[in-house]
């Protein structure tokens, strides 16, 4: 695509891991592309698959959901539940025929900002790869 | 137990009314939830006087909505009474789910199901006006062989692909597949309601047996199991095709009908129906800059796919929300193509066993371990 074209994610992240995380890449200094939005959750397990799809939608390039490590939910369980409805929502938007490759979950802990940092970089270079969603253009959706 | 209700001369309705009294008399239950005649139609009905049941009709092929509904108004979280329920098989895997959803209980129920040679759309039956004594001999007699009825108006798409036709898990089964319903009624009844009724046990033979019903029902399910393969497979192409599956909800006018009919959609507020997606009129704006026009009905599309998040891994393929759509959008053999995928990726099967957890309220911390932790 254009040279001009920067991913736009809208990341959804758990207040006690990967929000905490994020907050240590930044007080860490470590560089990562600003192409993030982030949204503060209180547990990725409150990720309704409406909050994912409405910007998808509406035109963002990616979504991202991150979440404590299985086994370190501040509410035991939540991330858990969050994975079935990832891989449903997955599931749905693949027999759909709409593309299921914009929507990312990751496990990323209050300690690792260094692996915050990497999952951004690493989103965007793919997102640019993907080039431009086309929802940005569909006005009928 | 089998046993076996003789048809006289008034036909099998009278005896099927008769059995459905006798339940009412003899107590065992104190209402009944049955569908009776009403103005051309027939509406779901509660039941306690059994002179009512004169206008019970079970067999006429209809279904105005899912019953399942209806009996998760009447029992909610405590049947406030011994009460009886004759559903079709779809609506019984819908209540089985409601239950699962805490939307319904089978304490104090007795499940009545019969077996279900399909449904017309309502429309079309009512214009139609043509169902009398000899549409329902001919659609009795195709449950008798296991084949497709044919009656006007037709099937509805729903029913021509639905391949578990016959009730399962409950207790009281009415047969008509393989059942040669003009001299018997037979049905498989629980051994205590059985005893309290003083039911005696079947003498099998060319009117019904065991396997007549098994190979009627066999074959019935072999046709309807090609029509769902081909119906699925041109929904899914057609959702890979060009304009996908936002082309396909195009002429979608968000009314919510098919939510309003789906029996499992149970939310009381559903955020669709909240000003949760009635923006500022500076949003319509800017969204116009971006994408250089906007549909001024918007979140249709968004309105769809999350009705599948939130409900697919329950959806029992009974098509009430195709027949509730005034855009005529096939929204059932959608919903039915998306959720067998998401039900095999659970291996799950919707209103199968109420003992079997949804598979968005359970988890196994095993499963899945390569999630989220890609480098």
């Amino acid at each position: 695509m254009t040279d001009s074209y920067e991913p736009r994610i809208i990341a959804f992240l758990c207040n006690w891991c990967t929000y905490t995380g994020a907050d240590l890449a930044g007080t860490s200094r470590l560089q990562y592309p600003p192409n993030v939005r982030v949204v503060r959750m209180m547990c990725s397990g409150a990720v309704d698959p409406v909050y994912v799809l409405k910007p998808l939608l509406d035109g963002a390039d990616g979504v991202l959901i991150g979440g404590c490590h299985p086994g370190d939910c501040h509410y035991q369980t939540g991330n858990y539940k969050t994975r079935r409805r990832y891989v449903a929502m997955r599931e749905i938007l693949k027999s759909t025929g709409l593309d299921d490759t914009r929507i990312w979950l990751r496990w990323i802990s209050a300690s690792e900002g260094q692996r915050f940092a990497e999952t951004i970089t690493e989103m965007v270079a793919s997102l640019k790869e993907l080039g431009p969603s086309p929802m940005r253009v569909a006005w009928a959706v | 137990m089998n046993t076996i209700i003789p048809v006289e001369n008034h036909g099998v309705l009278a005896a099927l009314r008769g059995f459905l009294k006798r339940l009412l008399d003899e107590k065992i239950v104190e209402a009944l939830l049955v569908p009776l005649t009403h103005g051309g139609s027939v509406s779901p009905a509660l039941v306690t006087n059994s002179a009512m049941l004169d206008e019970a009709d079970p067999l006429m092929p209809i279904m105005p909505i899912n019953t399942a509904r209806a009996v998760s108004a009447l029992t909610g979280k405590k049947a406030p009474t011994k009460l009886g329920v004759v559903l079709r098989s779809c609506e019984i895997r819908a209540l089985v789910e409601l239950v699962k959803l805490q939307q319904a209980t089978l304490d104090d129920v007795t499940l009545i199901g019969i077996d279900c040679a399909g449904t017309c759309e309502l429309d079309e039956f009512l214009t139609s006006n043509s169902w009398n004594n000899e549409s329902l001999a001919a659609y009795l007699s195709a449950a008798h062989d296991g084949i497709e009825p044919e009656i006007k108006p037709a099937l509805r798409v729903a029913c021509q692909m639905c391949v578990r036709p016959a009730p399962e898990n409950v207790d009281i089964h009415i047969h008509l597949f393989g059942a040669d319903t003009t001299v018997v009624l037979p049905m498989t009844v629980k051994d205590e309601i059985a005893e309290k009724l003083h039911l005696t046990e079947a003498v099998q033979g060319e009117a019904w047996s065991v396997e007549s019903s098994r190979v009627a029902t066999a074959q019935l399910i072999g046709i309807r199991q090609k029509v769902r393969e081909s119906e699925l497979s041109s929904i899914r192409a057609k959702m890979n095709s060009n304009g996908g599956v936002a082309g396909m909800f195009s002429s979608c006018v968000r009314c919510h009908n098919c939510m309003t009919a789906c029996p499992i959609c149970y939310c009381k507020t559903c955020l669709f129906k909240t000003a949760a997606f009635d923006h500022e009129p500076d949003y319509y704006l800017n969204a116009t800059h971006r994408k250089g026009a906007t549909r001024m009905l918007g979140d249709t599309l968004l309105f769809q796919l999350t009705r599948m998040n939130h409900m697919s891994a329950s959806c029992v393929s009974c098509g009430a929300c195709t027949s509730a759509c005034p855009a005529n959008i096939p929204v059932g053999s959608i919903f039915s193509a998306v959720a067998e995928k998401v039900q095999a990726a659970f291996e799950y099967e919707a209103g199968h066993d109420v003992a079997e957890a949804l598979p968005l309220i359970t988890f196994h911390p095993n499963e899945w371990t390569e999630v989220g932790e890609e480098k």
